[in-house]
């Protein structure tokens, strides 16, 4: 069972992230590690407007009959936690970055802020949609060294110690994408501002 | 063959008659295969008149169009009959190699009439269709008749009775490759009735999709979705079927001690995962199936599959019994002796409960796992008590005079979903064509798994064409024949181009919802002209008026009568829950009517 205050938090960032556009209406999906269980928004549970009831807890290391009724992508946030030291996870579908990782092999910020915060996000690519091991893998291995991944046409993982600090990268991530497209569109020479701009793509 | 073979194979076991004729075009078109063409061609050859055990009832084996091409888990086939335990139209389903191998026989369905005088046995191989003198197997179980038979997955497959259908138990099933059961409704008597020990099937021809580029896309694409799905990919597999114990236990809705309270303190015992933990050897699958939820298990005492959920609730929660091994081997008992373990568990809990309130004289009691396997033993053998309850739960209790304690619907004993935690189980049991069954279209997934949405299962307005739907789709899918957990992970419209690649007919997904709707009005048709009406769609009266006492349905009855009304106004019936004219005509059953014309 979520206690009252985590339950506010699920359902605070939960709504941020919809009212955000950083994901359809049922899509996307939150969790975070609490001791060896994993506490997780149910599969086909509305993210802008969560319920107490749904949300699933179930086994970090062993799974239980709580895979019946959670998210789809449980298996990439298990993964996640055996792999890092995150604490909470966030996956969204953030429509600009989607867009530039349809032909990009990474997202590098242009930004000052974006540069700052997350300096490159990796973009990989997996056969599956969702919920297969082999994506769970590479998505878990990669954030082992990022604070979030691209997944090639599908959306964002990001980790954090919190939700809200997994929120801030998923958020700063549209940001970026959103500048570096319309930087595109406005068609105008850029003036680099940066001293190093070359060693973001080395980040 | 491309879809369907375009023969039906027609025995009369009486006289000893043979003969095949083609598959009707419209047929095809209309009831697909499986359950929908069982159905229809039982609408002719079984009138209301008929005695569920006399010769004149016939068991009807039928594949479905997409059996046999290797499609995801085609490796399913049909028996439809009049029910002796419910005196409705009854149709099982069942999995394993038979259904495969029948398929490759070079034959859509399979008739079976008349009585021999003597017990026999069916052969169907390339070299022609014979009756076999079957004397020597007869008193013989299941695994041994199989064993005796020749039984190789892979070329030779047996289907057949043990003692429970030889002995005309009510409960009785039909078993395939040994383990896999036509379980519910009594088929197993009803082949008992005729003399037929065994079919046995041999075949050497293929069901090759017509359009194999579109077939292979389609492979490819339910592959992926088969493993998305973390109900397909992760906890059928390695939980099986019983990951919906504790599931249904924490919400409050797993019938428990004969559905006086629906929490079971011990569900944990008798989980999936204490499953996994202890008696699991391995996990096994049918022809053709990437799922793989069948368990092979093994206790101190004995080894074999199974149990599946539903077994695990049957001899477990509903009887009080939490020991995982006692309940496996009640299982493996149940499979040699060829009876249903949903409708033997449920009528031993209801034995239990009248034996507590000094009904009946016996020393059953809820939690008496050391009486659990004799118990089973007297039934199939039709001895003592258990002769009584080889009638099934509801004319053993009527037989007491208190019908009230027999949990079923339509006389067919209820599955281990407490419909008063899930008001649309309710609607579904109470209005199944075959009485109560979770497998006419089962709402564990749009009330407790969300799937394809969640809805509330304590809703009743706007819950009948849910159910209606869901009903319609079983029916789809139990003519294609493919299996229902397939169903989980991929949609109607999936199988409508599957369908299309492999029959080489255009079917669109409301194509197949049409054939869905007709299947399940017909089955009404039927359940009509046999007498039954409006009244005989209730629950038994416990669930009505009894509130749970305690945990998350606390307070929670059906309410059954104002989804009765939404359900029969949404599938265009009338107040008596007879389809309407203008429906049957829309449906194309204008030809057919209940009274028999």
């Amino acid at each position: 069972m979520i206690d009252q205050r985590l339950y506010e938090e699920f359902r605070d960032i939960g709504r941020d992230i919809y009212l955000g556009g950083l994901t359809s209406s049922h899509g996307g999906n939150i969790s975070v590690r609490v001791g060896n269980r994993i506490i997780i928004k149910r599969r086909g549970a509305q993210l802008g407007r969560l319920k107490p009831e749904d949300f699933i807890e179930t086994g970090l290391y062993t799974k239980d009959s709580g895979i019946t009724r959670a998210s789809t992508e449980l298996i990439v946030h298990r993964a996640i936690y055996l792999k890092t030291s995150a604490l909470a996870v966030i996956h969204c579908h953030p429509r600009t970055a989607i867009a530039l990782s349809l032909s990009r092999e990474e997202i590098i910020p242009i930004d000052n802020e974006g540069s700052y915060l997350l300096h490159k996000v990796p973009v990989v690519t997996a056969e599956y949609a969702s919920g297969s091991q082999e994506m769970a893998d590479t998505v878990a291995e990669v954030l082992r060294g990022y604070k979030m991944i691209m997944l090639r046409g599908h959306g964002c993982f990001a980790a954090g110690q919190t939700l809200e600090e997994a929120f801030h990268w998923v958020s700063a991530l549209e940001e970026v994408s959103d500048i570096i497209l319309e930087a595109h569109l406005l068609g105008e020479e850029r003036i680099e501002y940066r001293r190093n701009p070359e060693a973001y793509k080395k980040w | 063959m491309e879809g369907w073979a375009g023969k039906i194979l027609d025995i009369d076991l009486g006289n000893g008659a043979i003969q095949s004729y083609p598959l009707d075009t419209e047929m095809k078109r209309l009831f697909l295969g499986g359950r929908g063409l069982g159905g229809r061609l039982l609408w002719d050859c079984v009138g209301s008149s008929v005695d569920p055990f006399s010769p004149e009832n016939v068991l009807i084996f039928a594949a479905g169009p997409l059996t046999a091409s290797g499609a995801q888990t085609t490796n399913r086939f049909t028996v439809s009959t009049k029910s002796p335990l419910t005196g409705t139209i009854l149709d099982d389903n069942s999995g394993g190699w038979w259904g495969m191998q029948f398929k490759r026989t070079g034959y859509d369905a399979l008739i079976v009439r008349g009585k021999a005088t003597s017990p026999v046995t069916v052969e169907i191989t390339p070299e022609g269709v014979s009756l076999k003198d079957a004397t020597h197997l007869w008193g013989k179980t299941v695994f041994e008749t199989t064993e005796a038979l020749g039984q190789n997955n892979n070329r030779r497959n047996v289907l057949c009775i043990g003692p429970a259908g030889e002995k005309l138990v009510r409960i009785a099933s039909i078993m395939n490759d040994g383990t896999r059961a036509l379980a519910r409704g009594g088929a197993g008597a009803v082949m008992g009735s005729k003399n037929l020990k065994a079919i046995v099937v041999e075949g050497n021809q293929k069901n090759t999709a017509k359009d194999q580029e579109l077939f292979k896309f389609m492979l490819y694409e339910t592959g992926k979705l088969i493993k998305a799905s973390p109900i397909t990919s992760q906890a059928f597999p390695e939980f099986g079927t019983a990951v919906m114990m504790n599931v249904l236990n924490e919400i409050g809705a797993l019938p428990t001690r004969n559905f006086q309270s629906s929490q079971f303190e011990q569900a944990e015992k008798i989980s999936g995962e204490r499953m996994t933990e202890t008696i699991l050897v391995k996990n096994k699958a049918c022809w053709a199936c990437p799922i793989a939820c069948t368990r092979y298990t093994k206790t101190d005492k004995a080894e074999g599959e199974g149990p599946e959920f539903e077994t695990t609730w049957s001899f477990g929660a509903q009887c009080g019994i939490d020991q995982l091994d006692v309940i496996a081997e009640a299982n493996y008992l149940c499979n040699d002796l060829g009876l249903d373990t949903i409708s033997a568990g449920n009528t031993i809990g209801c034995a239990m409960e009248l034996a507590e309130r000094g009904i009946i004289s016996s020393e059953l009691r809820f939690g008496r796992a050391d009486l659990l396997h004799d118990t089973i033993r007297d039934m199939a053998y039709r001895r003592g008590l258990g002769d009584e309850m080889a009638e099934g739960s509801y004319r053993f209790a009527a037989q007491h005079g208190a019908v009230e304690y027999s949990m079923s619907a339509k006389k067919l004993e209820l599955p281990a979903y407490d419909p008063r935690g899930m008001q649309g189980q309710g609607l579904l049991f109470a209005t199944s064509n075959r009485g109560g069954c979770h497998m006419r279209g089962n709402m564990l997934g749009p009330e407790v798994l969300a799937l394809p949405r969640l809805v509330d299962r304590f809703a009743t307005q706007g819950k009948a064409g849910i159910v209606a739907v869901h009903q319609n789709e079983a029916a789809v899918v139990d003519s294609l024949v493919v299996c229902r957990f397939t169903d989980i992970a991929v949609s109607v419209e999936y199988f409508a181009r599957f369908l299309t690649a492999v029959g080489g007919i255009k079917f669109t997904a409301d194509d197949l919802m049409k054939v869905g709707e007709r299947v399940w009005n017909l089955e009404r048709l039927y359940n009509l002209r046999e007498g039954f009406t409006r009244t005989d769609d209730t629950l038994p009266e416990r669930l009505l008026k009894e509130p749970v006492q305690s945990g998350p349905s606390k307070g929670f009855v059906v309410k059954l009568e104002p989804m009765l009304e939404e359900y029969y106004q949404f599938r265009g019936w009338d107040t008596h829950g007879v389809p309407t004219k203008a429906k049957l005509k829309e449906l194309e059953l204008d030809t057919l009517s209940s009274n028999g014309q």
